[in-house]
């Protein structure tokens, strides 16, 4: 039997969701592989933290759409996560003597894959979701949580009272100890936001997702039925207060935030130390003719248009006189000559024809409450001339032609 | 013959002497070029995607940068099981100091490879080039030994060039070492050459027991000798001979055509990278005709210049027709006009500096101005 040192931590990163709020984005690869600031995919950034936090053994659950995520992670090379004896394993549902499940929840993810967690014979897991965008060390949260000695550490974070609403709230005492979880409340009692990253002691954790997996009226969600039941047999769980730039960009809007939010000097996130894949391109071009202000390129693109609060990942051309204005543009999409392309997201090898318009100013709207991102598919072709209003969806692998 | 029958052999210093600045600390092979590369990135690219599992660099002093640039050669492919990259540095107290002794000192690895052939390539070339063609065009011509040139006039910088004299189906009648009339295009032979591993073992031993320490000699001396040929590299070809020749270069990349073909993405160039963020362009930033790497922050006007990755340019800065290596950091309102600035640099505010398109002035590694 082949041995494994002992690994004090194992991250496991539920990425098997669909992520259907993004649409077409998520239509042919799951929510982590979204690309993301230029260069990254979205779980570059808790891959990064894990490496960056010395968690070097790293789980991650795969179900909806794995090609991309998968052949992205590889052997993990470039999040240093290809040691000998521990590193990244994508780790898909599987048939087995007892029969085939699919991952019915987040926590039947988990205790689908006890074993794979018990080959490192860890005191601690923390489980992490792939559609976050921060940066954070787990050490300072793991020290946190061997002080208070609890069962459970949840990250919270502070948000605006107005917006807390939309988040599940811990209420804590004044030590931080967890005494009750508001799923979405109409009227929250605090700010404190959970972050959906999870520390466990791992005898603790084991106990219950065993339990809960006997439990048939259960949906075997961590939020829903495992943090609870913890809560109710009077575990000791613990909020963590993180401070630094965290979103969630589970929706189009916050994605386009987020992305956007790069640009913006005043927001605090640095890309410095996360990592991921390279392509392998030449540094970018700018012609004479173009114009950029406030953007963020990456290599291999060739920009002769006008760029103004803009994102353009690795090899996407923009033709001369064309404009593009605060939106994000996919590895490789292409737009063309006098093309204008506002509040947009353009997804990977996509195309935006001759003079094409895609999306709008929200001071543009007759009605402003209709106005919203537009996005644009992978490998679409918006042929010469054609219009494509704010808030509109257009699918992947299509040609979209003048009528 | 098959790529993975051929060895890959590199001379990471050729004219090391002529770029006495940029070469100060590192050979020619390892100078930052085109924004995230180094020379020898195109050389070794070339290789790899030509099927060569195999390479040799010859280093014989200022390593330190060449190694920490190709180390093991996992960004080339060159780190397999059946693939591997070797540095050749001087030991034991081996002399280096020309081509001849070098080969025969490392006879060793060359008879530990286990392919049949070697092609011998110079540290200063920069060109996409497929060796297949070569290698098809070697063996249909059932030739001994197949050099390379590229018809141009010799560039400035080679003060003892090599030209061939060949006929209509390739064959090479004669080897000319420094000919009289070289204001003239020629068949300039830049030092590349495909042969049997045995014929260059056996003509160096041979060479050593006349005392003849000129490779270049020996090499004229394979006509008659030999079924010596004669292949043409048609494609953009640059070499690293002066540092003009380094300007004109990095200036070469705003062309279009030329960045098409070096940076082919059927035959991509690669290189060590580096985990930059995209570069981020600043309100008031103004650039116009330059090539940008990652990890920059773009504040000021930047026009024709090659910028590396990882560079700042402040706010006010007007730079023109400049190389900036990586992770210098150009101040706010400087004024820069045909400047090389190597790595690590910092120009403080309000500075400026002029050279001239023939005569770039430089500043040097770490340098504060």
């Amino acid at each position: 039997m082949q041995m494994f040192p002992k690994q004090e931590v194992v991250a496991m990163l539920l990425a098997g969701g669909q992520g259907s709020r993004l649409g077409v984005l998520t239509k042919k690869l799951a929510k982590p592989a979204v690309p993301f600031g230029g260069k990254y995919r979205i779980i570059d950034f808790p891959l990064s933290n894990c490496v960056n936090s010395g968690v070097e053994a790293v789980g991650i659950l795969t179900q909806y759409q794995p090609l991309i995520l998968t052949e992205y992670i590889g052997n993990g090379q470039p999040w240093d996560l290809d040691g000998m004896h521990s590193g990244v394993n994508c780790l898909s549902p599987y048939q087995a003597i007892q029969g085939a499940n699919w991952y019915s929840g987040t926590a039947n993810a988990i205790y689908q894959n006890i074993t794979y967690i018990e080959r490192y014979d860890p005191d601690y897991v923390v489980i992490l979701s792939g559609d976050h965008i921060y940066k954070m060390d787990y050490n300072k949260m793991l020290e946190f949580h061997k002080e208070k000695n609890a069962a459970c550490t949840i990250a919270v974070i502070d948000v605006p009272l107005e917006e807390a609403s939309r988040f599940g709230i811990l209420n804590t005492r004044e030590d931080g100890e967890i005494y009750e979880f508001d799923e979405k409340p109409e009227c929250p009692k605090s700010t404190n936001a959970s972050m959906g990253i999870y520390i466990f002691s791992w005898k603790e954790l084991r106990k219950y997702l065993t339990e809960d997996e006997k439990n048939e009226n259960s949906s075997h969600d961590f939020g829903k039925d495992v943090l609870p039941a913890m809560l109710a047999a009077g575990e000791k769980m613990f909020a963590y207060p993180f401070e630094g730039y965290w979103k969630d960009v589970g929706t189009i809007d916050s994605l386009w935030e987020a992305n956007m939010d790069l640009l913006d000097p005043k927001v605090t996130l640095d890309l410095k130390d996360i990592y991921s894949r390279n392509p392998m391109m030449p540094p970018h071009y700018v012609s004479a003719d173009a114009n950029i202000q406030n953007s963020m390129i990456a290599d291999g693109c060739n920009v002769e248009g006008d760029l103004e609060f803009s994102i353009l990942f690795a090899g996407v051309t923009v033709g001369k006189g064309a404009v593009v204005n605060s939106s994000i543009i996919m590895p490789g999409a292409v737009i063309e000559e006098g093309a204008n392309v506002q509040f947009a997201i353009v997804a990977e090898n996509t195309v935006i024809g001759k003079n094409a318009k895609v999306g709008q100013s929200p001071e543009t709207m007759e009605n402003r409450d209709e106005w919203g991102i537009t996005v644009v598919g992978e490998n679409t072709v918006i042929a010469d001339g054609v219009v494509i209003p704010a808030n509109r969806m257009i699918d992947t692998d299509t040609e979209v032609t003048a009528e | 013959m098959r790529s993975n029958d051929v060895l890959g052999f590199i001379f990471a210093g050729t004219l090391d002497e002529k770029i006495p600045e940029l070469a100060v600390s590192r050979t020619t092979a390892s100078v930052p070029i085109g924004g995230k590369y180094r020379v020898i990135d195109f050389v070794l690219s070339n290789m790899t995607n030509s099927g060569i599992n195999n390479v040799g660099i010859v280093a014989q002093s200022n390593f330190l940068s060449l190694t920490d640039h190709v180390g093991s050669g996992s960004a080339y492919d060159l780190s397999k099981r059946r693939s591997n990259l070797t540095l050749l540095t001087p030991y034991g107290g081996n002399s280096f100091s020309n081509a001849v002794e070098t080969i025969y000192n490392i006879h060793g690895y060359l008879e530990h490879c286990r392919e049949e052939y070697v092609l011998i390539e110079q540290g200063n070339v920069i060109t996409n080039f497929d060796y297949n063609a070569l290698f098809d065009f070697h063996s249909k011509n059932n030739s001994d030994i197949t050099f390379i040139y590229k018809k141009c006039v010799v560039p400035a910088g080679y003060d003892r060039p090599v030209t061939l004299e060949i006929d209509e189906s390739g064959k090479v009648n004669q080897i000319y070492v420094k000919p009289d009339n070289m204001a003239e295009e020629s068949n300039f032979m830049y030092g590349a050459l495909l042969l049997r591993k045995e014929v260059l073992m056996n003509e160096i031993r041979e060479a050593l027991s006349r005392n003849q320490l000129d490779i270049k000699r020996v090499f004229q001396e394979t006509v008659g000798k030999f079924r010596a040929f004669a292949f043409e590299n048609k494609g953009y070809t640059s070499f690293v001979s002066s540092i003009n020749a380094y300007f004109s270069f990095n200036m070469d990349l705003m062309k279009k055509e030329v960045r098409d073909e070096l940076f082919d993405p059927k035959r991509p160039i690669y290189t060590k990278v580096r985990d930059d963020a995209p570069s981020r362009y600043g309100l008031e930033s103004k650039v116009k005709n330059s090539i940008i790497a990652q990890g920059c922050v773009i504040d000021g006007e930047v026009e024709n210049c090659v910028i590396s990755k990882g560079v700042y340019v402040g706010k006010g800065a007007r730079l023109s027709n400049c190389i900036v290596m990586q992770d210098s950091h150009i101040g706010a309102d400087t004024n820069l006009n045909y400047v090389i600035i190597d790595k690590d640099v910092q120009i403080k505010d309000g500075r400026s500096l002029m050279g001239f398109e023939s005569y770039p002035s430089y500043i040097a590694k770490k340098s504060v101005v």
